[in-house]
Formats: C-alpha cells, structure tokens, sequence
C-alpha cells in the first residue's frame, strides 16, 4: 500500500469500514435494536479525539501515515498536505480500480479522480460540533459520499460548497438523522447519531434548526402557527410566552406583517424566511441552512446572509450553510469546506481557502471556466 | 427469471405495507399517538367536515336502488309485500360496506395520499423528523386514530341513510306494499348483531384504505408525478381490498348462518 490508498482522514485515526457495525443504508433497518454499538468500543468512542491511531489492522501504511501525522491528538489542528505540491504530486490519490463506477463518470479521461483532493483540513480554531468520520454514501449504483471526512466547527458559519450533485444536501441529511451512512460515522457533539435509537434521536434533533430549500413550511398553518409549531410541542410555555416569542423571531426577519398568511400566500424569499424564524425558535445549538440562496435574486440573498450573520452574532452555536454561491461564500462564511465527488477537496478558514493553491478550489471560488471542474 | 420480478415486487410490497400498518398501529395502541390528540381531533373534523355528507349522499343513492330492485323484483314474482327482505340484506350486508369502502378509497384514500405526499416531496415531511416530531405518528397514526374515532358513526349514518332511501322508494315511490307490511318484513330479515357484523366490515375497510392511504403518501417519491402515481396505487389496492374484505366478512358473518327466517 503506497501513496494510492492514502485517503485516510488527515485529522484522526481512519475508521475501517469492517470495524463499524452501526444501524446503515436505511432509516428503519433495525433501528430499534439496542445492539448497533461499535464492535470494537474501546477503539472507537463517541469523541474520535480520544481515538488512537490502530495500524494493526494492515489496510493501510502506517508508517506513512505517521509521516504526516505523528500526532493524533493535534492532527485535527494541522496542515496535513503542503497545499504547494497539489498540483504536482497530489497526496490523496486512490486508483482508479477502488473508485465507483458512479465517481468515475465525473472524472475525465486520464485524470485521477481524486488527484485534487488534499484533504488539508486547516485549523479552524475551535472544536467540531459534527464530524464526518470516512462516511460513505450510495442510492443504487451512485455513489455520492465516498469517504467524507468534514468537521463543522462550533459558534462559526460554516459553508459547504460545491458542485450540483456532489452530495451537499446528503450531507446535511445524514447530520440530522435522516439518511444513515452506508460506511462510517456522523458524530454530534461527539455522540453517533447512526447509533441513537429513536428516542434518543428525536431528542438529538432537537438541537437542530433546519432551513430547507423551499422553507417547508406545513401548508395546512398560517406564518404564526408554523412558527410557534415547535413551542407547541416540545415545550410547557404558555400561549402568550410562544406568541411573544414567534412575534420576536418573525420581527428579526422581518415577517411580522405576514403572521395570518398561508404559505401558498408568500414569496419565495419570505417562506425562507418563515422558515428561517421556525428554525430558530428553540435556539438551536447547531443551524442548518439547505442552499438558502436559491431562487433568490441577489439583492435579497445579500439580505438574507446579512440576516443569518446578525443572528449567529446574537444567538452563536455552529452555522453551516450548504450552498453553491460563491458570493455568498464571501459574505457570511467563517469556514469553508469544499466538497466534490463526495470527498472534501480542502477545507479551512475562508480567508485560507480563498487564497488556496489548489487549482480547483481557486477555480471554484473564482467561479472560471478553467481548470481541474469541468461538465462531466 | 424475468417474470418471477413481478410477483417478488408484490410480495415484497405486501410486505412493507404490512410492516408500515403494524407500525402505524402500534403507535395508536401504546398510546404515543396521544401526544398529538389535538391533530387527531383535528383530522377527525376534516372527516366529518369533508366526507360525511358525501358519504351519506352516496348511501342514499344506493339504498334507493336497493329499495326500486327489491320493490319490482317481489312484484314480478307475486311477492311484492316482501321487498323490505331485499332492502334489509342488501342495504346492511353489502351495499353500505361497498358504498362506503368505494368512496372511501375514492375521496379520504386518495386524498390522505396526495396530502402526505405533497408534504412529502416538499420536505415538510422531513421538517417534521429534524423538529424531533415522529413524521409517522403525527401524520399517520393520527389519522387512523381520528378515522376510528369518527367514521363508525358516520357509517352507521350511512346505513340509515340507505334505509331511508330504501322506505322511500318501496313504501312512497312504488307503493305496493304498506308502511307497516315492509317494517315488519324489513325488521324480520336483520338483527343487532347484523349491525353489528356490518359496522366491522365498514370498519375493517375504513382501517386498510386509511393505512394504504397513508402508506402511499408516505412512501411517495418522485416529485409531483410521484404523488400521482402513488394515488393511483392506492385507488386499486384499495378498491381490491374493499372487495376481498366485502367477499371475506359476508363468508364470516353471514356464510353458515344467513339468519333468514324462511320455512319456519
């Protein structure tokens, strides 16, 4: 094993994917079952710090892999790849034999399909509020997370950005719950949410706010009722304490002259937003954001991330925002993770990841025509 | 073998149904479904508000056939005294459980597919799940709660409905046979545990077109074209269903013992 299956999680030990034995491929499939621990706890606790680096299990170099990381409790907190050789001598390659057909139909002939994929996770500065550990994804033959291994730090905003189609949404549909990993774990708060059985789900997720694409707002309520819907039934306050509280969130985005209206009543903009103030009136720890910006013309896109940043300013917890809009990117995002073809191409600071080396990333945040992204 | 494909789809698709009904039951009955009672009432409104009335049209409609088949047959075969026999067999042993299996699957199945299916594809579904709200009890237990909370005595309405239409046409319309002649005969062909065996099948069919509904709308995928093809999945399982019920419940209830009081 050489350079080739080096895709290991830069920041921790790499998880083998015969070593978790969570609840995988399918929201019901022995959910209820208490048994779905880790085989192998003692290796694998809820808070990967703790883990140790096994190289006993011979699926990969270790001696390499202590070359770059000589230190899993600090390995989260460096640059694991110089972003200098990327272009020249990428350090993520995998063959292309152990590449899904699926992955391959993205890649260009003659070109690895994960040769821009340095997986350099730059310190961000604070710990992880989700973590991917080399979660693997597949609906049929298409494969979509191939081994994603991401960190959402706490009390910033982060970006997921992207191609269409690479796995941003499945992304977040794993965070919360709703699709489970094939291969791998989530962690949240450093808990694995494919290992939770319902209960203790249901009560994870309430952690969560969701803004999806389209707000989903329930059709059958009013602004008002849809806002105070998650008062309603996860807390004991009164009808007057759950009103001030809607009237509050729907003032902060500015919907407090629509609260009678349906949802078939309001823009698209404004059931964001709606959706936005339902989202946020539990004060969630960690705020979620399915492409808030699309279609949105910019005007109200630069509102709305204005928005979202005076929020996060006042309530904190950890932001991330799945979106392909490289402006917005600019505007709201602390940190940046670039995701295509299910991997992470690099991810860190977005002051870092705007000046990276790394031609594709530079051309996906440049927006060009040119370079490593093409139609395939 | 490729024909084998199909059969295994329905085997496997009976299979997950199952699965979702005794899931969707198993809710109701342990209680959890109570945490949402206000959607139930809710969902049991709707049902008395949107389908009541059109429940009880149809019922009428079909106790007046009943009652003109019934009156004209026993005329044709010098009998005509003894219409109220049809009336009482035909309205309260099968026309009224087909009547109000039938538009059933026709308006609350239907409909509760293309409700859970729209929120469904429009994420609301999901939203419900990242609130921490179980999507399959709110949305599905809850309805079956309110359908079995509400719809026996709709159905037992309906079954009025139809005797109503039936005395209208044998006694006021034909008029062959005195109001007093066809109770007596009318009363003599049936009994409270006929109600009774009645009201379960209704039930039983309410029951599987409101699970099958729900399990459609669920499950549904695809976008819009999805919803629609969903719907129309339900409409023919249920339509089966309400048959195979209808077919299984008169074997059951009526089939060794038809509790006719002929020949002594």
């Amino acid at each position: 094993m050489a350079d080739e299956e080096r895709n290991d999680p830069p920041w921790g030990r790499p998880v083998q994917s015969d070593e978790v034995e969570g609840r995988h491929g399918g929201e019901d499939e022995g959910r209820s079952e208490q048994d779905v621990a880790h085989a192998d706890g003692d290796d694998y606790p809820g808070s990967h710090d703790e883990a140790e680096p096994r190289h006993d299990s011979g699926d990969y170099d270790s001696s390499e892999y202590d070359d770059d990381a000589p230190d899993s409790n600090t390995q989260r907190d460096v640059v694991m790849h110089s972003p200098e050789g990327d272009a020249d001598e990428p350090d993520m390659r995998v063959t292309n034999e152990a590449v899904p057909d699926s992955i391959k139909d993205q890649t260009r002939e003659g070109e690895e399909p994960y040769q821009w994929h340095s997986g350099t996770k730059r310190d961000h500065g604070s710990t992880d509020a989700i973590e991917f550990i080399d979660v693997k994804k597949s609906f049929g033959r298409n494969t979509i997370l191939n081994g994603l291994n991401l960190g959402i730090p706490d009390n910033q905003i982060s970006m997921i950005l992207g191609p269409s189609g690479t796995g941003k949404s499945v992304c977040i549909k794993h965070m919360v719950g709703l699709l489970y990993p094939d291969e791998g774990d989530v962690l949240v708060h450093g808990e694995s949410v494919p290992n939770m059985v319902d209960d203790e789900l249901f009560e994870m997720r309430k952690k969560f706010g969701v803004l999806f694409q389209d707000g989903a707002l329930f059709g059958s309520m009013n602004v008002l009722d849809n806002t105070a819907f998650p008062l309603r039934q996860h807390t004991d306050k009164g009808d007057e304490e759950i009103l001030e509280i809607c009237h509050r969130r729907l003032a902060e985005v500015g919907l407090s002259g629509a609260l009678d209206k349906m949802p078939n009543e309001l823009s698209g903009g404004m059931r964001k937003r709606a959706g936005f103030a339902r989202a946020l009136v539990l004060d969630p720890d960690i705020v979620l954001f399915d492409e808030p910006d699309s279609g949105l013309d910019p005007v109200r896109t630069a509102l709305l991330c204005e928005l979202i940043q005076e929020v996060h300013a006042e309530n904190g917890g950890a932001y991330a925002v799945i979106t392909h809009d490289i402006m917005s990117a600019r505007r709201v995002a602390d940190y940046i993770a670039v995701l295509w073809k299910g991997r992470i191409v690099e991810s860190g600071p977005a002051s870092e990841l705007f000046n990276s080396p790394n031609q594709f990333v530079r051309q996906f945040l440049s927006g060009e025509a040119r370079g490593p992204l093409g139609m395939e | 073998m490729g024909w084998l494909s199909v059969p295994k789809d329905w085997i496997a698709s009976f299979g997950d149904i199952t699965k979702f009904m005794a899931r969707v039951m198993g809710e109701v009955y342990s209680l959890r479904v109570m945490k949402f009672f206000g959607e139930s009432l809710r969902q049991a409104g709707i049902l008395i508000l949107g389908s009541a009335v059109v429940i009880w049209g149809l019922a009428f409609i079909i106790g007046l056939t009943c009652g003109i088949e019934g009156a004209y047959f026993n005329r044709s075969v010098g009998a005509p005294a003894y219409a109220g026999v049809f009336s009482a067999w035909c309205d309260l042993r099968e026309a009224m459980p087909y009547a109000f299996g039938y538009m059933m699957s026709a308006k609350v199945g239907t409909g509760l597919v293309a409700e859970i299916g729209a929120m469904k594809i429009s994420d609301e579904v999901d939203a419900l799940e990242v609130m921490g709200i179980s999507s399959l009890t709110f949305l599905c237990s809850t309805r079956l709660l309110a359908a079995w909370m509400v719809l026996p005595f709709i159905y037992i309405a309906a079954v009025g409905a139809g005797f109503l239409a039936s005395y209208l046409a044998v006694v006021q319309q034909i008029g062959e046979v005195s109001s007093g002649g066809f109770f007596l005969i009318f009363w003599m062909f049936q009994n409270p545990p006929d109600l009774l065996f009645s009201v379960i099948k209704g039930m039983m069919m309410a029951t599987v077109i409101v699970l099958v509904g729900c399990y459609y709308g669920y499950t549904a995928g695809g976008g819009p074209v999805g919803v629609g093809t969903a719907t129309a999945k339900s409409m023919v399982l249920n339509t089966v269903a309400v048959h195979i019920i209808g077919m299984v419940g008169t074997q059951i209830f009526w089939g060794s013992n038809p509790r006719a009081p002929i020949g002594g």
